[in-house]
């Protein structure tokens, strides 16, 4: 369209008054800007709106122009200041808003001051014309991006418009964009409907054809041209128009002139990508940036370059990687690059050794150190092959001998023993196995008479450690009963000497107990002597599979623990004196006036295995009395026959019926459930019998431990002698017995603090039959009776 | 707690010695001579670095948490960590 200028300056360039301009400006203040600093925007509008205004006869002025019929423009008071094709009178009335047209235009960045801040410098200041023309150039740019924009382009991209426009048009030009801006900005929601109109060609270079055709209007004139010339040729010769005349250039001496510049110094820069580092740096940036983009579609690259190149060496891989990807990898550097500097800060070096890491990776490595010391050991323990030591110096003889010499009997190998500086002087009162983890044993310490009575201790050991516990749990008076929990594998009931009880959780490395029952109302007032978790079937609310702990105390109660607000109990039985029962063993009775207490203590009891609600109880008295849980006045029934406290009942894991009891008259006796005298009895010397246990695996064999020695007893070699025998060391009493449950191996406590694991060695009695065997000896021997 | 596990890491049977370095290479904890220990702390740090980056090229997910070298005479026993290294060299036919 055309453009119409004003011959007057536009009253509208003194108006200098600008806010600062953040990141947007109009074409002039484009002009003035530096490259990165918008605020000396504000003294350069100035000058230049001044400069620009001095220059009266070079600028252009503008006339205000509409370009579309269309367009209206409001201001904020909704006044209609549409600018009139012709030059307004009413400019003052645009100048203010003129100013904040150029503050708030937005137009593309940095681009766009660069491009018009080169322009400034290339051209003359004072110069506006061919500013004026840059600026539109540039504006058009910026301004060809935005949908209201084409009515500039238009203008802009129309030569004639481009010699004419003045700054004043610029200005009313600019201030029209941005007051539809303004509004637009108020409805960013709605649809805005571009329009895209081919603009009028450019002529760039214009190289008119020198050959014509035949057919043209021009080919006659060109033709006789043509003709024309040569003649003029032809006539050169002797005409004395035309002289020859040489000329001679003289050509400048060259010189030499040599330019010396600093050494370029290469450095070598090389790094590896591996796939690795590529992983990490893409977790690192999470998976959301350019270096992260880049390079996933490059790892799966890299990873089939792998399998497609795993024979070539991976080097050739690893330059492609890099090659790809050294932005991730300049990324992970600079990282670690920061990790570094970061670990530098930290005042102390030290610091790093009480990360939970650290203590975890002593644990293990500790584990490594004795798993190459007791590897054997353990290999024996756990039936693996003991594959000899290559490195070791083959004593030949001496390992052959050995294994001929244990070949056919039956014998205790000695392992190792769990003992470490704690526990030495402790006497082992009773072991448990953990029922989830079977390398985990639970020992507790604590000495049996009241005489000496020290704080109690529990030690939590692993197979993987011998040397060490891994669970030390300190408690105020000994130790006389323990009990691993089977629904919450790692809770563990501690029973001890004054009647408490408290139940441990071994998971954490807290030293407290979970729940203890000294609060409790119904405490046991004597030591504790046994405690065990029992699996209800028929639990209280119907629910299955349900666990009690009950325990049993010298104070002649079994009582049942609930976890409610503390551990409170509920008593299943009182064990009341029979004293009626000494008639029918034949001793004559004495007197007996003054009873100490009408209870009689309890040693010992035995849920059964399969009935969860009948048990056994063992008594000071020598009285067995069999239970039930329904039935808390009366015994089912009374097993007669030893005449000192029982220690310990044992029902037979594998035949249901018949169970084992132990006592201090030296005796351990085997019993039918129907039958109220045992079947059979054992001695084999003149100790009490502290601890007995049925093998778990052989229905015909139990260990015994009296107080000098350890016994395994096999009813089917043998009823009247244990088949091997393993004496205690010198100055220590054997205390407890535990079988291990995989393996056939057995851990014997005692009085020193120690608790020793054997291996049993070449025991005949196989498996399957022996129930059986059991069986027919006691069939054998009822008949003998009879 | 960590004090007592080092001494007793140090007095099982057969282990000659414990060495405690940190990230940038500087021991910590040591019972073997200066000598001895900056240079195991060297050759291990490198032959860790190259075992992590054999494990996770292998499987990026994977680390490396435990290196043991058993030779003719000893066994190096490594356990790696981003800031430290961990290094008990037993003697374990004893």
């Amino acid at each position: 369209m055309p453009v119409r200028t004003a011959k007057q300056m536009k009253p509208t360039l003194k108006v200098t008054k600008s806010r600062t301009p953040n990141q947007s400006t109009s074409g002039v203040l484009r002009v003035n800007q530096s490259a990165t600093n918008t605020r000396s925007v504000n003294s350069s509008v100035h000058r230049k709106s001044f400069t620009l205004a001095g220059d009266s006869k070079v600028l252009d002025k503008g006339s205000v122009q509409t370009h579309k019929q269309t367009v209206q423009v409001f201001d904020e008071t909704g006044k209609d200041v549409t600018p009139q094709p012709l030059y307004q009178p009413e400019a003052g009335a645009l100048q203010p808003k003129q100013s904040k047209i150029f503050t708030n235009h937005d137009t593309s960045g940095s681009t766009l001051s660069d491009f018009l801040s080169t322009a400034y410098q290339t051209t003359n200041a004072s110069f506006a014309a061919p500013f004026t023309r840059s600026v539109f150039g540039s504006s058009s740019v910026s301004r060809s991006s935005q949908s209201t924009m084409e009515s500039m382009n238009d203008e802009i991209e129309d030569p004639s418009s481009k010699k004419d426009i003045s700054l004043s048009l610029s200005d009313v030009q600019v201030r029209r964009e941005e007051i539809k801006e303004q509004i637009k900005e108020h409805m960013l929601d709605c649809m805005v409907d571009c329009y895209l109109t081919e603009t009028e060609t450019i002529w760039l270079l214009d190289m008119p054809a020198l050959s014509v055709s035949m057919d043209s209007e021009e080919a006659e004139v060109v033709k006789g041209r043509n003709m024309a010339y040569q003649e003029l040729c032809k006539n050169r010769l002797g005409n004395d128009k035309y002289m020859e005349r040489p000329m001679q250039t003289f050509n400048g001496a060259p010189k030499a002139k040599e330019v010396q510049s600093d050494s370029i110094s290469m450095v070598e820069k090389a790094t590896m990508a591996t796939h690795w580092d590529i992983y990490d740096s893409y977790v690192s940036d999470g998976g959301a940036g350019n270096a992260a983009d880049g390079a996933s579609p490059t790892k799966l690259d890299i990873s089939t370059l792998h399998r497609v190149h795993s024979s070539r060496p991976l080097d050739r891989t690893m330059s492609g990687a890099s090659a790809i990807s050294t932005a991730s990898t300049s990324s992970s550097r600079i990282d670690t690059e920061a990790f570094v500097v970061q670990g530098e800060n930290e005042s102390d070096p030290e610091d790093v050794l009480h990360s939970e890491k650290f203590l975890q990776d002593l644990l293990v490595m500790e584990r490594a150190v004795l798993e190459n010391i007791y590897q054997p050991k353990l290999a024996a323990y756990r039936q693996l092959p003991i594959l000899p030591d290559p490195n070791r110096e083959q004593k030949a003889g001496d390992e052959r001998d050995g294994q001929d010499d244990v070949s056919l009997n039956p014998a205790l190998e000695r392992l190792w023993a769990f003992n470490c500086e704690l526990t030495m002087g402790r006497n082992v009162s009773n072991m448990a196995w953990n029922k989830k983890n079977p390398d985990l044993l639970a020992v507790g310490y604590g000495q049996f008479d009241f005489k000496d009575q020290k704080s109690g201790l529990v030690c939590c050991w692993s197979l993987k450690n011998p040397t060490w516990p891994e669970r030390i749990f300190h408690c105020e008076s000994g130790v006389t009963a323990l009990d691993f929990s089977t629904c919450s594998p790692s809770q563990l009931a501690v029973g001890m000497h004054d009647g408490s009880i408290a139940i441990y959780n071994v998971q954490s490395t807290e030293k407290t107990p979970v729940i203890d029952s000294s609060d409790c109302a119904h405490k046991h007032t004597g030591p504790v002597w046994q405690v065990r978790w029992v699996e209800n079937e028929h639990g209280p609310g119907g629910e299955d599979k349900r666990e009690t702990l009950i325990s049993v105390s010298a104070d002649g109660r079994i009582s049942k623990w609930f976890l409610r607000k503390g551990l409170d109990g509920i008593d299943l039985m009182k064990l009341k004196r029979m004293r009626s029962v000494r008639k029918h063993l034949g001793v004559k009775e004495r007197k007996i006036e003054a009873l100490i207490s009408r209870h009689a203590s309890g040693l010992c009891f035995h849920f059964h295995n399969n009935d969860s609600n009948i048990y056994l109880v063992g008594t000071e008295d020598g009285l067995i009395h069999k239970c039930s849980c329904s039935y808390n006045e009366q015994f089912l029934g009374t097993y007669t026959a030893h005449i000192g406290p029982v220690y310990k009942i044992t029902w037979s894991p594998l035949c249901p019926d018949v169970f084992l009891s132990c006592s201090a008259d030296w005796t351990i006796q085997l019993w039918r459930q129907d039958l109220f005298t045992p079947i059979l009895g054992f001695t084999s010397t003149h100790k009490a019998v502290h601890d007995i246990e049925w093998s778990p695996r052989w229905a015909t064999v139990f260990g015994a431990v009296n107080e000098g020695r350890l016994e395994i007893w096999d009813l089917g070699s043998s009823i009247l002698d244990p088949i091997i025998v393993s004496m205690a060391r010198p100055g220590v009493k054997l205390t407890s017995l535990l079988f291990a449950t995989q393996t056939d191996c057995v851990l014997v406590g005692d009085s020193g603090g120690q608790v020793s694991v054997y291996k049993l060695k070449n025991l005949n009695a196989g498996e399957g039959k022996e129930v059986n065997t059991l069986h027919d000896i006691i069939r054998s021997t009822l008949a003998s009776q009879l | 707690m960590l004090e007592e596990t080092l001494k007793r890491i140090q007095a099982h049977k057969g282990v000659i010695g414990t060495i405690v370095v940190n990230a940038e290479g500087i021991p910590i904890r040591t019972t073997l001579d200066s000598s001895t220990t900056v240079q195991y702390a060297g050759l291990l740090h490198q032959l860790t670095m190259k075992a992590r980056s054999t494990v996770r090229d292998i499987d990026p997910q994977n680390d490396l948490t435990f290196l043991r070298i058993r030779s003719k005479k000893h066994e190096i026993m490594v356990a790696p960590d981003k800031e430290y290294l961990l290094i008990v060299i037993q003697n374990p036919s004893e």
